[in-house]
């Protein structure tokens, strides 16, 4: 076997470098005709249970977007389309059909409403499964245009924003979005509602979602109470402890009196563990937990005395903001089946 | 005339040559005089006055040199009518009205919120009961929509308190 001459060589290191270079290039190429077909999947998949809504308020239309989440023509948007509004009709199937507004809670930010139509409807998934640059696709009707899919990636799962909390994690997304698309579905790849567009961010080159799991919440609320019942154990103060206990830092450092909270033994000092199923790391992890307190419901709340671990079993009363009147708009009757408990605001904590 | 003759008019004359004014009357004259104008000003309509006061603003002016002022003045008002009747008449547009952004008071120190004195307590969960825009709905049809979508989310927590 003769040695190559130095001409070929060089030949077919070229060669070779040429191919690895166009084969990086093709399967780039290849990944982003992947992406472009899996968004175009979920779009379309999507698009027929996304609707444009239409309503008055007290200064002019105005038009948003929502989706259905049931065959019975229950659909979802954010507060700011659905809220404060009334008039609402929604394009669907071709055509403008009345819709009435079943609930609207400022504290998740979101609004239920229902249209007397047999419709598709959007699979819920879970925001816990999301992570930091999940790709994730918002349709919505941007201005007056029409269905627009966005492609973007969870940026961040934010409690606050400009030194302000939230009432529960807000799904960071860095999509684009443009006005008129409030109330869109923000869908994981696999076509699943994972959370609601409520607002955008800076130039709207982003925006903020609420986790499905929060307007889910407040749609069991209506099932089981016609309202949303947001719940409240009377802890007033949580502050960050000295040093870290159990995996925690969040110290209960004021209980109001004759309380739930109160009532169960939680007393100050104690450092928080877990509420309901939420475990707590930081005084900021109360927010997301107590969002999901349901006024009426026992909740566990584990806490560290010393050197002791304690399970409290704490029966919540309605939180003081939904004291003052609520923002239910429907009679409970209006889902068919659906059988309104009543919640005695005297019932005596458990011990 | 002929109903006097030269005799009654020389008696007449006799007895008017005797007749004084009574005293005072020439001094006060003139003072008198400007009272009786002033009733009779007075006396007239207000709008006469009005006219007649800018007649002899108007008449003390150059009305040469001030000719193409109003000239130039009805010019633009007509240009303004005309543009405004042209704006009024033309089809809508789709404009995008500006959402308003919630005001956001951002505190100096977070740590500050972490109290029950939270100065932006009572701007949290403004659980209004919502309103009923049937009466309204009519009145905003001609307004242009107004896409939503809020530069900050609605809601936020005052405290750590649950």
């Amino acid at each position: 076997m003769s040695p190559l001459s130095g001409s070929k060589r060089s030949a077919i290191a070229f060669a070779l470098v040429f191919c690895s270079g166009a084969g990086l290039l093709f399967a780039q190429e290849q990944s982003a005709t992947t992406i472009s077909h899996q968004v175009r999947g979920i779009f379309e998949g999507a698009a027929k249970a996304v609707v444009k809504i239409h309503g008055v308020d007290e200064h002019s239309e105005i038009c948003g977007t929502g989706f259905f989440v049931d065959p019975t023509g229950t659909l979802y948007t954010a507060y700011t389309v659905g809220g404060e509004a009334g008039n609402f009709t929604v394009e669907f199937g071709g055509k403008k059909i009345p819709a009435r507004q079943l609930l609207a809670d400022i504290r998740s930010g979101t609004a239920i409403l229902k249209v007397d139509e047999t419709t598709p409807a959007l699979p819920i998934g879970k925001s816990e499964e999301l992570e930091l640059a999940t790709p994730v696709v918002s349709i919505g009707y941007p201005l007056d245009l029409p269905m627009t899919p966005n492609f973007g990636m969870i940026a961040g799962f934010d409690r606050k924003c400009l030194g302000r909390y939230f009432s529960t994690i807000h799904l960071r997304v860095n999509a684009p979005t443009q006005r008129g698309e409030a109330g869109a579905p923000l869908l994981n790849m696999k076509g699943e509602v994972v959370g609601i567009v409520v607002s955008g961010l800076e130039n709207n080159s982003a925006c903020y979602a609420v986790p499905i799991e929060a307007a889910e919440k407040i749609r069991s609320d209506f099932v089981r109470f016609g309202e949303a019942r947001h719940g409240w154990i009377g802890v007033n103060n949580v502050s960050p402890a000295s040093k870290e206990v159990d995996g925690s830092r969040a110290m209960v450092t004021q209980v109001a009196d004759d309380t739930p909270a109160a009532h169960s033994g939680i007393k100050e000092g104690d450092v928080l563990l877990q509420v309901g199923k939420k475990k707590i790391t930081d005084p900021e992890d109360v927010f997301d937990a107590s969002f999901y307190i349901t006024a009426g419901d026992v909740v566990p709340i584990t806490v560290m005395r010393g050197n002791q671990k304690m399970t409290f079993h704490v029966q919540a009363s309605r939180h003081p903001a939904s004291r003052t009147g609520g923002v239910l708009v429907a009679s409970p009757g209006t889902i068919p089946g659906v059988l309104p408990m009543s919640l005695d605001e005297d019932a005596p904590p458990s011990p | 005339m002929d109903e006097f003759n030269d005799n009654e008019i020389a008696r007449l004359l006799r007895l008017k040559r005797y007749e004084q004014p009574p005293p005072g009357y020439f001094e006060n004259f003139l003072h008198e005089f400007h009272r009786r104008q002033r009733d009779e000003l007075l006396r007239q309509p207000v709008w006469r006055i009005c006219l007649e006061r800018a007649q002899n603003f108007m008449s003390q002016l150059d009305m040469r040199s001030l000719a193409s002022y109003p000239t130039a003045v009805a010019a633009v008002l007509v240009c303004a009518a005309i543009f405004s009747l042209k704006v009024y008449q033309q089809p809508e547009t789709a404009r995008v009205a500006t959402q308003s952004p919630l005001t956001l008071s951002v505190p100096v120190n977070a740590e500050e919120e972490w109290n029950l004195a939270s100065p932006v307590a009572p701007q949290i969960l403004r659980m209004q009961p919502v309103r009923s825009f049937r009466e309204s709905a009519q009145t905003h049809r001609a307004a242009p929509p107004r896409y939503v979508l809020d530069s900050v989310p609605v809601s936020y927590e005052p405290t750590f308190r649950f």
